[in-house]
């Protein structure tokens, strides 16, 4: 037996304490929290082993259930795909939930909280359906159970149902989502249609007949045979497709312009928020892009649209993120900010300096999170930081961990968003000076925007340090905050270091300075000749080979030499880091801090409106889909429903008229027998020429 | 194989006992009598997972057809009527799916039903008779008397047992799918006349033969290509009527409203399935070169273009309703619209997937008319805007609720994902058929999936969740364990054939493939 027959119990584990917490949470001590515990940290020892044996060189790809077995046409299955990407999001992903079940059991169960069987088996639920987006095979799997995702967000998010916050929050995250789902739906079925003819599995993701392999066959090397390309070139179809697909990415992960349900998100428990932005449903955008990187790859196209649209969104979340007033706002539009630097990686040919980013994200942004929920414990469910201030002395453990992480999202050195965040920019500034034409050019812009909004995120997350733990308590819940216990501090100090200390997993610069092999998640993901899984074409060597030799020719410029640049990229993102929180500092790290945003004026209020985003989005359901469908109703009773009803009046009036010469007088009926026979003699006369 | 003639003849009996038991008694009776038929159906349904390879199409393959019997009876103009009943795996599960939700409803009527039980009871088990038969009659005369015979139990379950405007919408019902079935009639002896002496019978297999063979002849000068392009049209139209396809869908929502949930539950669950069922054998199977686009090119794009408007459509109109159950109604247009676009990409998973979506909906939709059955039994109004937040007092309920209501929205792991799937997987190309706009219609008709999940959840906020408010007089007691399992045990079939859809799909897809191999011939 190896860990790969226990795999798909890493994601049965957490949907089996699904059932349990919500059949039987209410007669167990805790709930149904045990039982997730137990379940996540089986999913946890059970990834962990996963993750050994792929160190040792073994890979997994094998379908093990068949949907449908298709008659004269191509099946629908169930598998699982295990390679070091994977292996390393189910660590991430198990590791989080197990985290968060254990802080709930201090945020939820030590509150008070009513019904806890629903929240435990939610996210369960939750924790079991990303497990399984994680390790799927194949991309309609990926797509069902990125659906249930969703579901569980829901779930989730409007946990409160009593209130009116939650329930509306939850069906707008719902329906973004699965607005941006339907295109993902789109892309699911084009490709399945796409590829059925040239491949057995035309919904693979890895090895030899999946679709990226057949499509990089098909623009590379022009081997066309089989693939139904709807009279399109293959390029130009692939790149439709990809788009299609990208519409689930940027349901998910918030990128513009379908961000705006992750604010109002920030409804649900802040343990779900934790996990939705750490680990879950946010990150399994990013995570498909990084899944099928090979055909993304192919097409120049998404490749611009993803580094475009990431370097748009880092920017743009971050200017809001100035403005906000409470603690897991600053944090939501950090958030979105964040996976937007992954986009701009990916799209620019960073593939594995997105990985890193998502990896040290989980971490720094499950600390944040979790924080900010140990803050709220103290504040009694309070959010807004301007009620706050002076914490630090109060809740130290919070504070430093706090810290830490914020330190890592501000991308200071040596924290881990330092590292990860510096490589994510230097990947896209070597390959838009290296890249020619247009897609070298949109990699610059992406750049300048993504290095843009360093700025604003290490003034916005000191901003919220500041005002939350230092200065006086402004105040009488902030001077006296309410204590927390164990379960709060343990995840927070295990994930305070690692936000310290994550980052040296893949320290690419240093090796690139001195030479010193340090850059193990490089080669980790790098699939090379030799490494026992260089079949399954989704190491980064295949993707690099891909994006050289493809359409999209992403090749490497060092325009001040190689260390030059190397240097010069890593000293301006950390100086205008470090410029941000130096400003933070200077308005915000006194006494009594002042709404310093007022003097924006016009553009405060722009961005406290979220640049007017939620408005005609509301807008698109309120003003025009719901007024369209009055309108169809008007004209289904109206013109439809009028012409049925309108037959039957006329039948029942000429039924009316016609009753009146049934009049019951023999001397009438007489006449009119007479008169009928003259005329049917005259006409018979005259048509049988009588006369 | 006696197993159909049983099933027909025990029901029949039962029926006409549940008229003479005293009122008092007659719902536990009726109930008792319908597990007959839901054991035997499902039986036979085991038994043809088991015993039964390579049944083929009924119509196509009739020698090889399970459980088949054939009686001649008399001879009528020259035709000898025969008692002619087999099933395949398109009827298969369809004559499971009447057995299991007739219980499920008749179940479910205990509460709300308090007069005149013994002859409600006594209808629905009359109209379960009819149901049978229709799904499983090979012989036209048969098969047309048990497709009228379901509209007389009908018209009364609503007429006497309906609400305010009872009988409006019962007599446009009865009207509307009368006049409806007429049109029919008149289409499917425009194909017998024509077939002249190359039929001896009316069974539908041997006519079905006949036309495949080009027995056709013209017919009162009108050529061959023009007689069946008439045939189509008019079968078309009856069958349409019944779907309930845009523009002849009115009465659905009326007759939804106006009847009891029970009713309901039988009309949206099995009623709507036997207009794409009759589509599926008459118009796509015995003129598949026309429904192909062999005599008029334009065909089968026009029938998809008016399956994708009555998904959108549907959904809009659905959007735009207060009444919980008017939703669920008009997203019965939406949802057999798919169906409808299935059929006509004419490729193995479009058809399997049409096919497979009349199981799914009649469970899906039968779980939420009932669930909004529960709901108006405890607090009397079906209105959003009258209640607020009874997630509060009826958990369960409520948890059952929005289950079903993401199984609508097409969630996966449930069946609606699965047959919608299969349906877009079979019509996103299906070029050879819908040439180029193949993927445009697809792609137009899939964003029912936003709207559905756009009516539902705004529903849903506003009637489960929030502080619990209560516009009626009524105190919620929490519904009965009666009202509550038959919902459970729909959303676990439902959830059963999300998981394993191949139960159904696998008998499906050996019954519809065939078609699809004679599709383009004359």
């Amino acid at each position: 037996m190896t860990a790969f027959d226990y795999a798909p119990a890493i994601a049965l584990l957490p949907f089996v304490s699904f059932l349990v917490a919500l059949f039987g949470g209410q007669y167990l001590p805790k709930k149904g929290a045990l039982a997730g515990i137990a379940a996540t940290a089986g999913s946890l020892v059970l990834s962990a082993w996963v993750a050994l044996t792929v160190a040792g060189g073994q890979t997994y790809n094998e379908a093990l259930y068949t949907f449908t077995a298709g008659l004269e046409t191509f099946d629908l299955h169930l598998g699982i795909l295990i390679d070091p990407l994977t292996a390393l999001m189910l660590l991430i992903v198990s590791f989080i939930a197990l985290l968060v079940h254990v802080f709930s059991l201090g945020y939820m169960n030590d509150e008070g909280e009513t019904g806890l069987p629903r929240y435990y088996a939610g996210l369960g639920l939750f924790t079991a359906s990303m497990l399984g987006f994680v390790y799927a095979d194949n991309i309609l799997m990926a797509f069902m159970f990125f659906e249930l995702v969703g579901l569980c967000s829901y779930l989730l998010i409007g946990f409160n149902f009593r209130e009116a916050g939650p329930p509306s929050a939850a069906k707008k995250a719902f329906l973004v989502t699965r607005f941006g789902d339907y295109f993902f739906l789109i892309g699911v079925v084009g490709i399945f249609v796409t590829f059925a003819g040239a491949t057995q599995t035309p919904g693979l993701f890895a090895g030899e007949g999946s679709f990226p392999v057949v499509a990089e066959h098909a623009i590379v090397d022009g081997a066309t045979e089989g693939l139904n390309t709807f009279g399109f070139e293959p390029q130009t179809w692939f790149t439709i497709l990809g788009l299609l697909v990208l519409g689930g990415v940027m349901g998910k992960s918030a990128q513009f312009p379908l961000h705006t349900w992750l604010p109002d998100a920030m409804e649900g428990p802040t343990p779900v928020s934790a996990l939705i932005h750490a680990a879950t449903m946010v990150a399994a955008g990013v995570y498909l892009v990084a899944r099928m990187y090979g055909f993304y790859a192919l097409t120049p196209t998404t490749l611009a649209v993803i580094a475009l649209v990431g370097g748009f969104t880092a920017l743009f979340a971050a200017t809001m993120g100035v403005v906000k007033q409470e603690l897991k706002q600053v944090l939501a539009y950090s958030t979105i900010s964040q996976y937007g630097y992954m986009m701009l990686a990916l799209g620019s040919g960073g593939y594995i300096a997105a990985v890193f980013h998502l990896t040290t994200h989980a971490v720094f942004k499950a600390l944040l999170f979790l924080g900010a929920g140990a803050v709220i414990i103290a504040m009694h469910h309070e959010e807004n930081m301007w009620e706050m201030g002076g914490l630090k002395d109060k809740m130290p453990v919070t504070y430093y961990t706090f810290l830490a992480g914020s330190l890592a999202l501000a991308g200071i050195v040596p924290f881990a968003g330092f590292w990860s965040k510096d490589e994510v920019l230097y990947e896209a500034l070597i390959h838009g000076f290296g890249t020619e034409g247009g897609l070298g050019t949109v990699f610059l812009v992406a750049y300048a925007m993504g290095l843009l909004a360093v700025f604003f995120t290490g003034f916005y997350t000191f901003r919220m340090v500041y005002l939350t733990f230092h200065g006086e308590a402004r105040t009488e819940t902030a001077k006296k905050p309410h204590g927390v216990r164990w379960n709060v501090k343990g995840p927070l100090a295990v994930l305070g270091i690692l936000a310290t200390t994550i980052g040296f997993v893949n320290l690419a610069p240093v090796k690139k300075l001195t030479g010193l092999e340090v850059d193990f998640l490089h080669k980790w993901l790098l699939g090379a000749e030799g490494s026992g899984w260089e079949a399954l074409l989704t190491g980064y060597e295949h993707y690099e080979h891909v994006l050289h030799d493809g359409p999209a020719h992403v090749l490497v410029g060092e325009p001040l030499g190689a260390t030059g640049t190397l240097i010069a990229s890593a000293l301006l993102s950390l100086g205008l880091a470090v410029a941000g929180v130096l400003a933070a500092r200077s308005l915000y790290k006194v006494p009594e801090p002042v709404e310093h945003t007022d003097k924006l004026g016009s553009i405060k209020t722009l961005l406290m409106h979220n640049y007017y985003q939620d408005e005609y989005q509301v807008w698109l359901a309120t003003g025009f889909t719901y007024p369209l469908s009055r309108a169809a109703d008007k004209f289904d009773q109206g013109v439809i429903d009028g012409v049925v009803n309108g037959i039957s009046s006329v039948s029942l009036f000429s039924g009316s008229r016609v009753r009146r010469l049934q009049t019951g007088v023999v001397t009438n009926y007489a006449l009119f027998i007479t008169i009928a026979l003259v005329v049917l003699l005259v006409v018979f006369g005259l048509t049988g020429g009588w006369f | 194989m006696v197993a159909v003639a049983a099933l027909l003849a025990v029901t029949l009996l039962g029926a006409i006992a549940t008229f003479l038991v005293d009122d008092r008694y007659a719902a536990k009776f009726a109930t008792a009598v319908s597990t007959i038929p839901l054991v035997g159906s499902v039986w036979m349904y085991y038994v043809y997972l088991t015993e039964y390879q390579g049944v083929g199409n009924a119509l196509l393959s009739p020698d090889t057809v399970a459980f088949r019997q054939t009686i001649d009876w008399i001879e009528l103009g020259g035709y000898t009527i025969q008692y002619s009943v087999g099933l395949d795996g398109v009827s298969m599960p369809l004559l499971a799916l009447t057995g299991i939700l007739t219980t499920l409803a008749l179940v479910s009527s205990w509460t709300p039903i308090d007069e005149r039980q013994s002859q409600f009871y006594g209808l629905m088990l009359l109209m379960e008779v009819s149901l049978i038969g229709v799904f499983s009659a090979l012989d036209f005369f048969f098969w047309f008397v048990f497709w009228e015979g379901v509209l007389i139990p009908m018209y009364l379950l609503i007429g006497v047992w309906g609400g305010p405007r009872r009988k409006y919408a019962a007599i446009k019902f009865f009207v509307y799918t009368n006049v409806a079935s007429l049109v029919m009639f008149v289409g499917f002896f425009t194909l017998v006349f024509s077939l002249g002496d190359s039929i001896a019978t009316l069974g539908l297999p041997e006519i079905t033969q006949a036309l495949v063979a080009g027995e056709m002849g013209s017919l009162a000068g009108i050529a061959v290509a023009d007689l069946k392009l008439l045939a189509f049209v008019l079968m078309f139209v009856g069958f349409a009527v019944k779907v309930p396809v845009f523009p002849l869908h009115t009465w659905l929502p009326d007759a939804h409203v106006e009847a009891p949930t029970p009713v309901s539950v039988m009309l949206a669950g099995v009623l709507l399935k036997m207009g794409t069922y009759a589509l599926l054998r008459f118009n796509f199977t015995m003129l598949s070169d026309v429904a192909t686009g062999s005599v008029l090119a334009i065909m089968p794009v026009a029938i998809a273009v008016i399956g994708v408007f009555s998904v959108i459509y549907g959904a809009l109109l659905a959007l735009a309703q207060r009444d919980l159950k008017r939703i669920v109604a008009y997203s019965s247009i939406s949802s057999m619209g798919y169906v409808i676009l299935g059929l006509v990409a004419f490729t193995p998973h479009g058809m399997g997937g049409a096919t497979f979506q009349m199981i799914s909906h009649g469970l899906i939709s039968g779980l939420m008319f009932m669930a909004v059955g529960v709901i108006y039994n405890e607090t009397h109004t079906r209105m959003v805007g009258d209640m607020s937040g009874l997630a509060d007092r009826m958990p369960w309920t409520v948890g059952i609720f929005v289950s079903a209501a993401f199984g609508y929205m097409g969630l996966p792991l449930m069946s609606g994902f699965a047959a919608e799937v299969f349906i877009f997987l079979g019509s996103f190309g299906a070029t050879d058929t819908l040439g180029t706009l193949a993927p445009v219609l697809t792609s137009i008709a899939m964003f029912g999936i936003v709207i559905v999940a756009g009516y539902l959840l705004w529903a849903m906020q506003r009637t489960l969740f929030g502080g619990y408010e209560l516009e009626t007089d009524y105190e919620l007691d929490g519904a009965a364990f009666h009202d509550v399992a038959p919902l459970a045990v729909l959303l676990l079939l439902v959830i059963l054939l999300g998981v394993a859809p191949d139960l159904s799909y696998g008998m499906i897809q050996e019954a519809v493939n065939p078609i699809l191999e004679i599709g383009g011939g004359v």
